[in-house]
């Protein structure tokens, strides 16, 4: 009962959780020392839209009486979560870091919340993101430009940007993000923490405001594999009020996470996966790859005939939707949405109903070439963006040869594969830049195949200490 | 092969007009290079996904059963 702040946040989450199971640690201490932390970061990253100060606390005293009393509620027993603000929280403000939602307080839960409530977790506050989820930067015109710890001059990615820069800073020890088009994977990746887009239908989206129904997932985001096995061992599986959840059985993730790597075929895309990155990122993930197979994996080179076209794909499915969710607000309260959503949701509306119908052939298309491919690999690898931390309020990103192009379309080189083809996609962190900034790999696996997904991550991360280093803030 | 039309701020205009989308004065010069960009790449994708070989592909899309899951609830 005596460590300090420091000590404490730098826990993991499943340090956390045993610490508070086996009466060495007192949820309130985590959930003081987290409140002390975000206090202390928050103004420099702006991750945070909410604070539960005076809940938390509250809560955290309950959860140690039932400590003392021998009750463990679940896996998640007293330690401090956050939650990206898309998702919904009773009785709490749920902005989807708009000014269109600012005073949204809803009357149930999420599923994802109810669920994480029900596994012992304690609810900290709720997270920034970009607009409504709906783009890369989590540059938000209303709560906040989110700042990357690594250093604050460098954009944080999104849309879970706010859930990226949190856990990174020691200002949660989890959060749950969204990803449509990767704004779970790209946070984690340019934040240096691990990310899980689970299969489409794995994880319930009831309560969460949506951006492109087709597409939107939630997960957990977290600094070690083994963290967000357990987070996502509470989360995950059938919620009779999504009718888009599958009812796979749910595996205990934590069971198999020390089973190596040997004998794990890794497909790569040589035309797609090594082309157009800027070289620190293909040393990075390279190198990440030769770890691999140092321990044990095999490479094997897979032809994805169609693979290119998916930026595209991604695009028009990922603006008409959400056009369509916002048709009425667009036209009620256009001046309410920041330019850049503005603009997207705009241009959504635009497009032909044969462009988003096509788009959804190709995710047929693709996906079946995927499918196919398993046959010969159990996951994939690839940068899980081409690029590292860019300058806050870039739209341009530079890639190769000096040449600028526009951010969006590039963000999404690699996270669009996973998001069309409802295949589940791990970004695990690999390394860092000449300028000290994160290089994040994604491991793309079979349908409801996390486990794999987990194991590859966990042995990569018990050979690495890439997610141990910690920004300096 | 067939060129895509340039999209123009004229043209964002009257594609508004037909989707009843009131544009405020400037907007639609914002929006055209964006549209332009992506139209043409989603033509691109059309034309693949009118090949032959993809006939038989079927879209993803989704049909719930809502009597099956209000059972539930």
């Amino acid at each position: 009962m005596s460590r300090d702040q420091h000590e404490l946040v730098s826990l993991t989450l499943t340090e956390a959780a045993r610490l508070v199971s086996t009466r060495e640690v007192s949820p309130v201490e985590l959930v003081e020392a987290t409140l002390e932390r975000i206090a202390a970061v928050n103004p420099r990253l702006a991750a945070y839209i909410t604070v539960f100060e005076q809940e938390a606390m509250q809560v955290a005293r309950a959860a140690e009486l039932m400590v003392l009393a021998g009750h463990n509620l679940g896996p998640l027993h007293g330690v401090p979560i956050a939650l990206k603000d898309n998702v919904a929280t009773r009785g709490a403000r749920t902005t989807a870091g708009s000014k269109i939602l600012a005073d949204w307080v809803p009357e149930h839960d999420a599923t994802v919340t109810a669920r994480l409530r029900a596994a012992g977790a304690i609810l900290v506050g709720k997270l920034n993101l970009h607009e409504f989820a709906w783009g890369g930067t989590s540059a938000n015109p209303h709560w906040g430009t989110v700042r990357n710890p690594w250093n604050i001059e460098r954009f944080p990615a999104g849309s879970s940007g706010g859930s990226g820069a949190a856990v990174a800073a020691r200002a949660c020890f989890g959060a749950i993000g969204t990803d449509t088009g990767g704004s779970i994977r790209l946070p984690s990746a340019v934040n240096g923490i691990v990310g899980l887009r689970p299969t489409y239908g794995r994880v319930s989206n009831h309560g969460i405001v949506p951006l492109a129904w087709s597409m939107d997932t939630a997960g957990p985001m977290t600094r070690t594999v083994e963290d967000c096995a357990l987070m996502f061992s509470a989360i995950a599986g059938h919620d009779p009020k999504d009718a888009t959840t599958a009812r796979a059985p749910v595996a205990d993730y934590m069971v198999g996470l020390g089973d190596g790597l040997a004998g794990l075929r890794i497909g790569v895309v040589p035309g797609y996966f090594f082309h157009h990155l800027q070289p620190p990122v293909h040393d990075a993930v390279r190198g990440a790859l030769d770890r691999m197979v140092a321990l044990g994996a095999q490479l094997v080179d897979v032809e994805i005939a169609d693979i290119h076209g998916n930026i595209s794909a991604q695009l028009t499915i990922e603006s008409a939707e959400p056009s369509t969710y916002h048709q009425r607000w667009l036209r009620e309260r256009p001046d309410d949405y920041g330019d850049d959503v503005r603009t997207l949701l705009e241009v959504g509306e635009l497009l032909l109903a044969t462009h988003y119908l096509q788009a959804q052939r190709y995710r047929a298309l693709l996906r079946n070439q995927f499918m196919d491919a398993f046959r010969r690999v159990d996951v994939f690898v690839c940068p899980t963006l081409p690029f590292t931390a860019t300058r806050v309020g870039e739209a341009k990103v530079v890639i190769e040869d000096g040449v600028e192009e526009d951010m969006l379309s590039a963000i999404m080189q690699f996270t669009g594969v996973p998001s069309l083809t409802g295949l589940p996609s791990l970004a695990v962190p690999c390394g860092f830049d000449p300028d000290g900034l994160p290089v994040g790999m994604q491991i793309i696996g079979r349908p409801f195949d996390e486990a794999t997904l987990l194991r590859a991550g966990a042995a990569f991360q018990a050979a690495t200490d890439f997610h141990r280093r910690a920004p300096e803030l | 092969m067939i060129r895509n039309a340039r999209i123009g701020a004229a043209e964002v205009e009257a594609l508004a007009a037909h989707a009843g989308l009131p544009l405020a004065p400037g907007r639609a010069a914002v929006i055209a290079p964006v549209l332009d960009a992506w139209v043409a790449d989603a033509n691109a994708l059309s034309r693949k996904m009118s090949e032959e070989r993809c006939r038989l592909l079927v879209p993803v899309t989704v049909l719930v059963h809502p009597q099956t899951d209000e059972a539930e609830r």
